[in-house]
């Protein structure tokens, strides 16, 4: 009896801690994954922007739709147990201040929304889709770890 | 080449001789906002990759010109005039830290320093950023980053962030000097490169500069052009 109750013991605390392990790897991957579709989605629209491909709005409209969502999703995503592995480069400073990091995906949820009304032509495209890239750039400068 | 010589203006205030020529002027204070800009759009308006990039473009048209106008310009600023051994630039800062330095109408021989690590180093930047991009390769590349290795667009992405921090340091530093110069020293250099007149001193380099002309300007101004604009344009780059 006294065996069998140990043993449960040890497989449940063992159980939480994969499982807490788990969790965190799994923000880090969901992130990453999330983010990884917000860079697909922007690849066609940069070219647009760069003038290396025509116009599509459905493109355009799919980018920030993209967007809009990831940035809800993504605040979840950087709970304070996943600020290393996962060969993640999200920077510690996030954590130091959480409020101005999340106000970005806020931000750009925002300034996403707002272009995907304001995008009809490829005038309107250059006008209003940069402002919503001033977004990436934002977080990417003072959150994520540079590659070299 | 050269424009007559315009005789020093008597004022009031004391007699001015020139010791700027216009398209010196010009260039110094376009160069001033290029930078200053080119350091804006990417830190508050990351949202315009087109616009940064023309200041690029731009800065490395006058920096381009500024060698050139190095050679025909006025006296101030032509090199021979205000490239120093570095034993009279030694000879200077020790003067300078004894209190005791001599004046020059141009560039002092530690100006004339940093005018040229500022050149280079805003060359360099414009030129790193011709084969850089971001992180991702997404927003924002230089005209010849397809050209080129993706190791090599890092490398060139990394050194135009270090070269920018040591502009900033060279920035600091020279904008410190004349403030120095200008309000404790009391030797009006900021207003003599706004206005292109100094005060009438006995100068070690030379009483008055002799200007070099508006024609001879335009036409370094149009090859400088002429080789960023048509080097990118003949490499196949889209600007």
């Amino acid at each position: 009896m006294k065996l069998v109750f140990r043993t449960m013991l040890i497989t449940a605390a063992a159980a939480i801690a994969i499982s807490g392990a788990y969790a965190q790897s799994a923000a880090i991957a969901k992130r990453k994954d999330i983010l990884k579709g917000v860079g697909d989605a922007t690849k066609p629209v940069a070219a647009m922007l760069k003038g290396e491909a025509p116009f599509d709005n459905a493109k355009a409209q799919k980018a920030l739709a993209t967007y809009a969502s990831a940035a809800k999703e993504l605040k979840g995503l950087f709970p304070a147990d996943s600020k290393t592995g996962g060969d993640t480069a999200a920077l510690p400073k996030i954590w130091d201040e959480k409020a101005k990091f999340d106000a970005i995906f806020d931000k750009l949820a925002a300034d996403a929304t707002a272009a995907a009304g304001a995008i009809k032509d490829e005038a309107s495209l250059k006008a209003n889709f940069g402002k919503v890239l001033g977004n990436c750039k934002a977080c990417h400068d003072d959150y994520r770890a540079k590659k070299s | 080449m050269n424009a007559p010589v315009e005789k020093p203006s008597a004022s009031a205030a004391g007699a001015r001789t020139l010791a700027w020529d216009g398209p010196t002027r010009l260039f110094k204070w376009s160069l001033v906002l290029l930078v200053f800009d080119g350091w804006l759009r990417n830190t508050v308006g990351g949202a315009y990759p087109a616009w940064h990039k023309w200041n690029g473009y731009l800065a490395l048209t006058l920096i381009l010109f500024r060698v050139l106008w190095g050679f025909v310009g006025g006296s101030t600023a032509r090199f021979t005039n205000f490239i120093a051994l570095p034993g009279r630039a030694f000879a200077y800062l020790r003067a300078t830290l004894a209190g005791r330095p001599q004046k020059y109408l141009g560039h002092n021989p530690l100006g004339g320093w940093m005018v040229m690590a500022l050149l280079g180093l805003v060359g360099l930047q414009a030129v790193s950023g011709l084969f850089a991009a971001d992180e991702d390769r997404l927003v924002i590349d230089g005209p010849f980053v397809k050209f080129v290795s993706d190791a090599t667009v890092s490398f060139a992405a990394k050194w135009h962030h270090r070269i920018f921090d040591a502009i900033e340091i060279l920035v600091l530093l020279h904008v410190a000097a004349n403030l120095f110069a200008t309000f404790v020293k009391r030797e009006p250099l900021i207003q003599g490169m706004a206005t292109g007149y100094k005060p009438v001193e006995p100068y070690a380099d030379e009483a008055r500069a002799r200007p070099g002309s508006w024609a001879a300007a335009a036409v370094c101004l149009a090859i400088a052009a002429a080789v960023v604009f048509g080097g990118i344009l003949a490499a196949g780059g889209r600007l």
